[in-house]
């Protein structure tokens, strides 16, 4: 079976006229992508996370048949993204933007329609599936289904464009941050719903986002692009624990004696601290690279000269700090 | 099939256009009155109804609403197909659409034909009422004629406008060209400036049109002058000329596409 999406070292260039004067101008080159290569496989949810200008829609772009590449491959299920574009196009279900992309004077279901159409779509097979997705999106409670596209909110647009994207039951779905500027119950429901597109129905999901917390809430892999590079890519904790950042592990004592305290640590880490905090309680930090390597003995420690522990926590580093550090 | 699910997604979303839009409604149903009265207001002042009679053979008022007739005819087969990658750029909806499998032949072939009935069922509101005051009964009858005319020059000019749609929009500042290229066309077709007047360059431009013959037959027919060979040979040449143009057509649009995804098409 062939990956739902591959590609192999894409490269594209823009040239970009930059205005010098009145009447002069110069041809500035932008390399936008220098050699991408990842996959996606069926059932999964893969995240494209990179600051602006790194090389994301570029990319949606070139898989969606909209850009032609200037170097390397791109397959959509077994098929050239340049050579065999009416195949790709068959098989894609495209989200770009949420703000745009439909006629203002037809209503939600009318839109739908009318891409039904252009998906080659017969009317009772469009009528099914129209239906169905109204029901699954909630566009009937939010009584958006006879309503004019021009008078919808922008949580009604999304959901509307994910509709679009589901119509032709495409196993491959591109999403191009789908949930930039809603609300959370909607940003919500788009989440959960392309997650259960992924589990439940086998489909191949690539996720551009800026929001970390959403990233790692869906993706199941992760693609870190900067630069027109991948930087780095797999789980949302493998990514982690790449980069060389001091864990901090933060336990609450209580009947704690902080001088005690200090030299029962001090044989065993070299970077911690010991303060109060508002409930009267003792807090010990220790900054470590390794937490699971000491836990232990601090813990032993800790007990050994009277703390009765109340609570225990490691804090990881977050998908942001990954995101900043090799952003950088 | 898939071409009648195209046609008839076109028909809804030109027809909520219009219905939603009320005053671009009212416009189509004033626009032959409006036109006509202007050209007969500007006719009237530099020269004669007798001298119109005499060089034309026929009352400016009949001449004109046919030639606005004609000319919204016209527009219907042009505007809404050599506009659509500019407001569907507009609307966004321009990346979803290259991107899906639909032929764009067929779409840019779809896209005319729902405003083109519009038009039609419109224009009949000021076509059939001004001859039949002028032609009574038989009026209704000639009314008829020129409206099926008038529709078939129209369905000729979807081809030749194929062709434009897809050369000006691929030129930068495509709305510049389209908005030049329009006016060229609607001059060339002879509606209100019968060929026969025009200089040896507009005539033989005007003979590369295809349905500046069927304006010609139109207007034979209303000078009584239209034999059944004469209507057979004009429309016979309008419609290879319209053969002539369909793979220009269809290779100009698939150029403009080829040129979009080059670029990349915008959505952001």
């Amino acid at each position: 079976m062939p990956s739902a999406i591959t590609t192999r070292n894409l490269r594209k260039i823009y040239r970009v006229k930059k205005r010098l004067s009145l009447v002069k101008s110069q041809e500035e080159v932008v390399e936008a992508l220098k050699g991408v290569s990842f996959e996606v496989k069926y059932g999964e949810v893969v995240g494209l996370l990179g600051p602006n200008g790194a090389g994301k829609t570029t990319t949606i772009k070139i898989i969606s048949t909209l850009l032609i590449p200037d170097g390397g491959e791109a397959y959509v299920d077994g098929y050239d993204v340049v050579r065999q574009a009416s195949e790709v196009r068959k098989r894609i279900g495209l989200m770009l933007t949420v703000e745009k992309g439909f006629y203002g004077k037809l209503t939600g279901k009318e839109n739908l329609e009318y891409f039904a159409a252009l998906y080659g779509l017969s009317k009772s097979e469009a009528g099914r599936r129209i239906s169905n997705l109204i029901k699954v999106l909630e566009l009937d409670k939010l009584g958006a289904v006879d309503k004019l596209f021009e008078e919808y909110s922008l949580g009604m647009k999304a959901r509307l464009s994910i509709a679009r994207a589901l119509l032709k039951n495409s196993p491959v779905l591109l999403l191009d941050e789908p949930t930039l500027g809603l609300d959370p119950p909607s940003a919500r429901k788009i989440r959960e719903l392309v997650k259960s597109l992924a589990r439940e129905e086998g489909k191949a999901v690539l996720y551009t986002t800026h929001n970390m917390f959403e990233a790692e809430l869906v993706c199941d892999k992760i693609l870190l692009i900067n630069r027109g590079l991948i930087v780095a890519e797999g789980t949302p904790s493998e990514l982690k624990s790449k980069i060389p950042k001091l864990r901090v592990i933060t336990i609450t004592v209580r009947n704690g004696e902080q001088a005690r305290i200090g030299e029962a640590l001090t044989p065993l880490v070299a970077t911690y601290s010991v303060t109060s905090n508002e409930f009267g309680e003792t807090v010990v930090k220790v900054s470590t690279k390794s937490p699971e390597e000491i836990l232990g003995e601090v813990i032993r420690a800790l007990v050994a000269c009277g703390c009765d522990i109340s609570s225990v926590r490691v804090e990881e580093p977050t998908l942001e700090d990954v995101f900043i550090y090799f952003s950088q | 099939m898939w071409f009648i699910e195209i046609l008839r997604a076109e028909y809804k979303l030109v027809y909520a256009e219009m219905l939603r839009r009320k005053s671009m409604l009212v416009m189509m149903l004033l626009y032959p009155y409006v036109l006509t009265g202007f050209t007969l207001f500007i006719g009237y002042s530099f020269g004669s109804k007798q001298v119109f009679v005499e060089k034309t053979g026929v009352a400016p008022e009949v001449f004109m609403i046919t030639a606005s007739f004609i000319v919204l005819s016209m527009l219907a087969s042009i505007d809404d197909m050599i506009w659509k990658p500019l407001m569907d750029l507009w609307h966004g909806t321009l990346p979803y659409i290259i991107a899906s499998p639909v032929s764009r032949i067929m779409l840019y072939a779809a896209t005319p034909i729902p405003r083109l009935t519009a038009v039609v069922i419109i224009g009949s509101t000021s076509v059939i009422p001004v001859y039949a005051l002028y032609y009574g009964l038989s009026g209704l009858f000639t009314s008829l004629i020129v409206i099926g005319l008038a529709s078939l020059g129209a369905v000729f000019m979807i081809t030749p406008a194929m062709v434009v749609t897809g050369l000006a929009n691929t030129l930068g500042e495509s709305w510049r060209v389209i908005n030049i290229v329009r006016p060229v066309f609607l001059i060339l077709l002879g509606a209100y400036y019968p060929r026969i007047l025009m200089p040896l360059a507009g005539l033989i431009a005007s003979y590369a049109l295809p349905p500046s013959h069927i304006v010609e037959l139109i207007q034979a027919f209303l000078r009584n002058a239209a034999s059944a060979l004469n209507a057979l040979s004009l429309i016979g040449v309008a419609t290879a000329l319209f053969v002539i143009y369909a793979p220009g057509g269809s290779r100009s649009i698939l150029l403009w596409e080829r040129k979009k995804v080059k670029e990349g098409v915008k959505y952001d």
